[in-house]
């Protein structure tokens, strides 16, 4: 009886510790421009731009435009996508069509958070991409299948408008 | 004896005969739902809405732009009664400013189109001053008001600069108006109740709610002891 008291309290554990804000998009891009951050730029969502993000993500984007931050031919993106029901903020890192770091920023989902350790991450390390997808499999977590399929969509979607913003 | 037992015969038959047509009623009525349209036709009474707990709908905060209502029940952001965006943070003000419509948060700003569609969410990350207390307008210009002081911007919202000023028309909650409310309470309850549902509950006494089930128990007694009185009245005439 003791055991499973301990276990049910360690896994209620574990699912509280993963909600959490781990880094803020300021220090995000603090950290990626060595503290020297541009200028903020939007990119409107409209036209054909739309239809692709749609495709990519599997639904519709939820706003008109997406802002990046671009120096020195890296590009920071700060963008949130559902997990099961809760928002997950992301921050992407792009540079030459590559993606150069990937960080969860926030989750908010109970089960799932996972996804943000780097032994995860750096599956995306100098991923590209390959038509409107990524030229590679990502693995799954057994137990955060949307978590990840939220990350992979995002991680397309970054790779995606650095391209569509380099034109 | 059985004159007293008449007499309480009489009582319970004359409350029973109440419960019975109201059972016969309202049972005819069930058998004949699809050829009245009971299931098609929604109550309209406000009180009998109100017992059923759709009438009215309570946000967590109501602010009126332009002529836009825009409110926020949890975590959900209505313009008027339309869903619009998703926010982590309670709503604080909103101002409009040319067109655009801006609703703040204590750490971010929601932009929104003059239709409702949301744009953007600016954070700390894109300049916005954090712990924001307050917004509004000060020559058209949109300025908020943080723990750390007082900021105005431009239509871009990406430069703050820290001011001291007075006369700012600040943006202040509003009561929410009645014909968005209802277009809401329709948005989170459906129609409402249908006719069916108000003669079903009435049926089987679940429009008591809780108490309804112990009405029809007491009532179900009451036809026992009747036949029983019955019963012992009819025995007696035979002897």
């Amino acid at each position: 009886m003791r055991s499973i008291v301990a276990v049910t309290l360690l896994m209620i554990a574990f699912s509280v510790s993963a909600r959490g804000i781990y880094q803020t998009d300021e220090a995000f891009l603090a950290e990626t421009f060595n503290n020297d951050v541009p200028k903020s730029q939007v990119v409107w969502i409209k036209g054909d731009l739309r239809k692709s993000i749609s495709d990519i993500l599997g639904h519709n984007y939820a706003g008109l435009r997406i802002r990046y931050w671009h120096k020195d031919g890296r590009k920071a993106w700060v963008l949130e996508e559902i997990g099961k029901v809760e928002p997950i903020t992301f921050g992407i890192v792009s540079a030459k069509d590559k993606v150069e770091k990937v960080k969860v920023l926030a989750f908010r989902e109970s089960r799932g958070g996972e996804i943000r350790y780097p032994a995860f991450t750096q599956q995306f390390d100098d991923a590209k991409l390959n038509g409107n997808e990524l030229d590679r499999h990502i693995d799954g977590i057994s137990g955060a299948t949307l978590s990840v399929r939220a990350m992979t969509a995002v991680v397309t979607l970054a790779l995606y408008l650095d391209k569509f913003t380099s034109q | 004896m059985n004159r007293r037992m008449r007499s309480l015969h009489r009582s319970m038959g004359a409350l029973v005969a109440l419960f019975v047509m109201m059972l016969a009623i309202t049972g005819m009525l069930l058998n004949h739902t699809s050829e009245l349209k009971l299931d098609q036709r929604y109550l309209t009474w406000n009180w009998l809405l109100e017992h059923y707990g759709v009438a009215t709908v309570e946000a967590d905060a109501v602010f009126l732009l332009d002529q836009k209502v825009i409110s926020q029940f949890d975590k959900q952001v209505f313009v008027d009664a339309q869903p619009a965006t998703q926010v982590q943070r309670p709503i604080i003000g909103g101002v409009v400013l040319d067109d655009l419509m801006i609703v703040a948060t204590d750490d971010a700003l929601i932009l929104l189109s003059p239709e409702g569609e949301f744009i953007e969410r600016m954070g700390s990350a894109t300049g916005i001053p954090s712990q924001i207390q307050n917004i509004g307008l000060f020559h058209g210009d949109p300025v908020i008001q943080t723990r750390d002081g007082m900021w105005r911007s431009d239509f871009l919202l990406e430069q703050w600069e820290k001011i001291s000023l007075s006369g700012i028309s600040w943006s202040s909650p509003q009561p929410m108006p009645d014909i968005v409310e209802t277009d809401l309470a329709e948005y989170f309850h459906g129609k409402g109740i249908t006719v069916e549902r108000f003669i079903l509950d009435l049926h089987n006494g679940h429009i008591l709610d809780r108490f309804g089930v112990w009405f029809l128990d007491a009532f179900a007694v009451l036809i026992i002891l009747l036949s029983l009185t019955g019963l012992w009245m009819w025995g007696r005439q035979l002897r």
